[in-house]
């Protein structure tokens, strides 16, 4: 299957920061999880990935377009739909209009099949009752729905949300995974979180990155796997943990190398992905 | 988590917490506003045209009395920046979103205007500190003459605070970030309007550096500019406009604030009637006493036979004006050599600094008139007229010469400059050293024809010694009135010019 | 499925339209006409140079409140959409076009006849300061300098406004009354500055493909090849 996206060597600096360090990738069909500290270069990928920015080094085409190229770009965005990390409005128009304005900028110039379009995706993320009032009168959940609406509207092949799940409670997270894991059903979805938990609800594979490299690249289930055997319950808080904190139930779950014949537990995604990061000599709190 | 039940209301109540965070957020937005580019950029440019301009500002010879005022201009432009400046970093929490996070804490809204408002202090304290060093500059010349007024000076650093306090009573009334940027431009056009334009009377004490259309020096004591009682306006205005911004972001309800707008607005009015009021009397009358009867009260000082008399703010200047009298003297031939000399400062103070009156000639015999400025055009406009009483004898028949005499004149005047060819150019109103022009003296120009120029400017050529023998031997005849330029051209060994239209023609 | 029924531009005008800062422009455009109406205003005591004067700060003012034009706070919403900026940021130009044109015709009429400099002239003047301060606009843009950078470009335009005629070269003229000899001689310098801003906006108005780094010129690892821009 050839894949969506294929890049190599991808390289960012800003200033003197390096952002992004030599980073390849393939990407191809499903709902790709994208996890790393703050700072670990993220939404730079992401950027670079949606077209926003330019990378220093390096190459990546998109469903076979270079980006490098003007042309090659415009074909790209095409087939792209972009969630920034702080989706800006224009708070006077309402929300099927927002839409309207970013399908149209997506060259969806026919009236009557973009204003379908449009009213298509503003149901799919659940605003079909609001889509008449003004964004600036709308709540911080239901605009980054509109958000989310302007990057899924035209059906585009291969979708990047910049942390979608920031900033919305239990149950506006939960629809929103149903949203993104309808979203990825056909298409190339790559999304960036804090939250470990949409890794292991979401995602068909998942990727580490820190320090502006790839840390991690596999199934959510091989980066559980990374901490197998690695995680065991005390009374104490065990000084030789890399990580461990006291647990509902009184008990201490530690995280690192255990001592023989401590009493293991069941690893969980985090405890893999923090045991990656430790690995890479990132700061690991608990 | 564990929630604590301490409400943030007890920090609230602590009057004195409140004000320390109002100086902290203070000293950080001072910080920020030094920092700003408009500021920055505003600071470079000024401390350069401070350089630029008090490198050679007053030829050398400054009176602080006019000193003081020429500090004025330079702190609008800072001014105008901190305006900008002030009213950006008001605007800012609305511009980024974060007024929602603001208007939950404990600093109140009035309480972060007051902090903006100190702000600007930093920045009008390091305006005060470039206004004093230009002052001191001046006042450091070696030529430096008179007294400066505290005044005057305060004038630049409260202009710097008014424009400051304005920008933040601007962000409050308006929350645009395009307010400040078109008033001012509003206020630059303004300024050049009023300053044109509705330029007399109260009215234009409204502004905040008042000019003068006049570029002469009068005695500090006659200056007649109610330059306290701008000051005090100054003060007032800008005490108003912040206290009005600190009344408008909801400290409308503290009595003091109340007070204090009431008080600031009295202040204001106070100085807007006291700075519009005429002249008083006694400056009037003074004025015409010095312009009329200058010897009255002048000190007089006698040196190598000449009296030199000075109004007393300029007295350390008769140095100077000795040094020329000595040098022209030395040149001019027997009788006029140790012929006695009266140096006499004089002004003509009667219309303040409205207009620049032009001084008649002295008609005194033997007497010279000097004015107030010195340095530059005016050293050899002065020898001009030392030399021209030392061939007629009297100042007032010197402006009436057409005759040869012009010749000896300027030949005496320029010859013992240390340039005096650049002399002879800066005398003529023209700058021109060929043909005939206007020769610019404190008292009537006088004239010099094309013939009276070329002599001139072959003899200024020629060694000075050797000439200085010629016109001593040939003294009586070289001053002679009616004396031909061809004469005195035989006389000095020089060819005769060629035949000119207007030559010798006494018009 | 980009479903196509002819130019996106005639499309977007519409909702474009509405996302332009006009309150700003309007707001700039009344001062300015204020600005010009001082020698009318001013009676007798009106000249030339005062009405050439009040038609350069009103220039000024238009130019301040046109320097939030390409303020867009959906742009990192729409940063990655195929509709080229050049076209984005072209729609909001012409757009505002006409509004300058009729704007300054005003500006002009409102001096009186006697007093009013050659209209070729001050309408160079204006029309370089309305464009620095697009370009300035397009500039901070291509740099990436945010989603609003109007009040920095404003900022920067008030400064160039207040320094220019303090700091500019005085052989260069540029601020001559119309009755100076230098005044045509000043507007082939201001037409010249005209074209080299418009020059320097022209530049500014397309996407970057890929970051100008000195590195990029020495090393050959950069993969992007040059020669496809």
């Amino acid at each position: 299957m050839t894949p969506t996206v294929s890049a190599s060597g991808l390289s960012l600096h800003y200033g003197g920061t390096r952002a992004l360090d030599d980073v390849s990738l393939r990407l191809s069909g499903g709902v790709t999880g994208l996890l790393g500290p703050n700072g670990a270069g993220k939404t730079t990928l992401l950027r670079v990935l949606a077209t926003a920015v330019p990378a220093d080094r390096g190459a990546f085409t998109v469903l076979g377009h270079d980006p490098g190229t003007s042309r090659g770009r415009q074909e790209v965005r095409r087939h792209l739909g972009y969630l920034p990390q702080t989706p800006g409005f224009h708070p006077d128009f309402t929300a099927f209009e927002f839409v309207d304005y970013v399908a149209i900028l997506k060259e969806l110039t026919d009236r009557t099949a973009r204003h379908r379009e449009v009213r298509r995706v503003l149901d799919e993320v659940g605003l079909a009752d609001v889509r008449g009032k003004r964004i600036k009168k709308l709540s911080g959940g239901m605009r980054q729905r509109v958000a989310l609406a302007a990057a899924l509207v035209g059906d585009p092949e291969f979708v990047v949300l910049d942390e979608p799940t920031v900033g919305l409670d239990p149950e506006q997270r939960m629809r929103f995974r149903e949203l993104v894991a309808q979203a990825g059903e056909g298409r190339t979805v790559l999304l960036s979180t804090h939250q470990t938990e949409d890794v292991a609800m979401l995602c068909n594979r998942v990727v580490v990155l820190a320090d502006g490299t790839v840390r991690f690249d596999g199934t959510p289930g091989e980066l559980t796997a990374q901490a197998a055997g690695r995680v065991w319950s005390s009374e104490e808080r065990d000084p030789g943990a890399k990580a461990g904190w006291r647990t509902g139930a009184g008990t201490f779950r530690n995280v690192g190398d255990p001592p023989a014949g401590a009493e293991l537990l069941e690893p969980t995604l985090e405890d893999g992905y923090l045991l990656t990061l430790d690995g890479a000599g990132a700061e690991v709190t608990a | 988590m564990t929630t604590t039940l301490d409400t943030p209301a007890v920090v609230a109540a602590r009057p004195r917490a409140s004000w320390a965070a109002v100086f902290a957020l203070a000293r950080f937005e001072a910080r920020r506003l030094l920092l700003r580019m408009p500021v920055l950029v505003a600071f470079a440019v000024y401390l350069a045209w401070i350089v630029w301009r008090t490198r050679d500002s007053f030829g050398g010879f400054p009176a602080l009395q006019d000193a003081d005022r020429a500090t004025q201009g330079g702190p609008l432009l800072v001014g105008l920046a901190v305006l900008l400046s002030a009213n950006h970093a008001v605007l800012r929490s609305g511009r980024y979103g974060t007024d929602r996070h603001f208007a939950v804490l404990v600093l109140q809204p009035w309480r972060r205007t007051v902090a903006h408002l100190l702000s600007v202090v930093p920045v009008t304290l390091l305006a005060t500190v470039c206004v004093a060093g230009q002052f001191t500059w001046e006042a450091l010349k070696p030529g430096a003459v008179g007294h400066g007024s505290p005044a005057e000076l305060l004038v630049g650093p409260l202009s710097v605070l008014l424009l400051g306090a304005f920008g933040v009573l601007l962000a409050r009334l308006l929350a645009a970030p395009l307010a400040a940027p078109l008033l001012i431009v509003f206020l630059l056009l303004f300024s050049v309007f009023t300053s044109g334009f509705g330029g007399q009377g109260w009215s234009r004490w409204l502004m905040p550096v008042v000019g003068e259309g006049s570029s002469h020096t009068l005695p500090s004591d006659l200056l007649g500019r109610p330059a306290a009682w701008h000051a005090l306006y100054l003060a007032g205005l800008a005490l108003s406009a912040a206290l009005l911004a600190v009344l408008l972001s909801g400290g409308a309800r503290l009595r003091t604030v109340q007070a204090g707008v009431a008080g600031a607005v009295a202040l204001t009015l106070v100085g807007a009637v006291g700075q519009s009021r005429d002249v008083p009397q006694e400056t009037s009358e003074a004025r015409t006493r010095v312009s009329v009867a200058p010897e009255k009260v002048q000190h007089c000082d006698e040196r190598d036979g000449t009296t030199y008399c000075a109004f007393p703010e300029w007295t350390p200047r008769t140095g100077d004006w000795a040094e020329v009298v000595d040098g022209v003297r030395s040149l001019a031939g027997p009788g006029a050599q140790d012929r006695p000399l009266v140096v006499r400062q004089r002004v003509d103070a009667r219309y303040g600094l409205d207009s620049d009156p032009l001084l008649a000639p002295s008609a005194r015999p033997g007497e010279v008139t000097v004015g107030t400025a010195w340095g530059g055009n005016r050293i050899p406009e002065f020898a001009t007229a030392v030399a021209g009483v030392l061939v007629t004898g009297k100042e007032e028949a010197v402006s009436g010469i057409c005759d040869g005499r012009m010749v000896t004149v300027m030949w005496l005047a320029l010859a013992d400059l240390p340039d005096p060819m650049a002399g002879l150019r800066s005398v003529r109103l023209d700058d021109s050293d060929t043909g005939s022009a206007i020769v610019v003296s404190q008292t009537e120009p006088l004239r010099m024809s094309a013939a009276h120029t070329e002599l001139v400017r072959e003899l200024l050529q020629r060694p000075r010694n050797e000439t200085a023998a010629q016109v001593r031997s040939n003294w009586a005849e070289l001053t002679a009135p009616d004396v031909t330029t061809d004469r005195v051209a035989q006389m000095l060994g020089l060819d005769v010019p060629e035949p000119d239209e207007e030559e010798d023609e006494c018009l | 499925m980009p479903v196509s029924a002819g130019p996106v531009s005639a499309v977007l005008v519409r909702p474009l339209a509405r996302t332009l800062p006009w309150r700003m422009i309007a707001a700039a455009g009344t001062l300015g006409l204020l600005l010009a109406a001082t020698p009318r205003l001013a009676g007798e005591g009106a000249n030339a140079w005062l009405a050439v004067t009040s038609l350069r700060a009103s220039a000024v003012a238009f130019a301040l409140g046109a320097a939030f034009l390409l303020d867009d706070p959906a742009r990192n919403t729409t940063a990655a959409v195929p509709t080229r900026r050049v076209v984005r940021h072209g729609l909001r130009l012409a757009l505002m076009a006409p509004v300058a044109a009729l704007w300054w015709t005003g500006a002009l009429l409102l001096v009186p006849r006697e007093l009013r400099p050659p209209a070729a002239g001050i309408t160079v003047e204006a029309a370089a300061v309305l464009v620095l301060a697009l370009t300035g606009a397009a500039f901070a843009i291509h740099r990436g300098d945010g989603a609003r950078p109007g009040q920095a470009v404003a900022g920067f335009l008030l400064a160039s406004a207040v320094l220019g005629p303090l700091l500019s070269p005085g052989s260069w003229a540029l601020f001559v009354t119309p009755d100076d000899p230098r005044w045509a001689a000043a507007h082939d310098r201001w037409a010249l500055l005209l074209c080299a801003v418009l020059a320097a906006g022209a530049l500014c108005a397309a996407e970057p493909v890929r970051r100008f780094r000195l590195r990029r010129l020495m090393s050959p690892s950069g993969t992007s090849d040059p020669s496809r821009a």
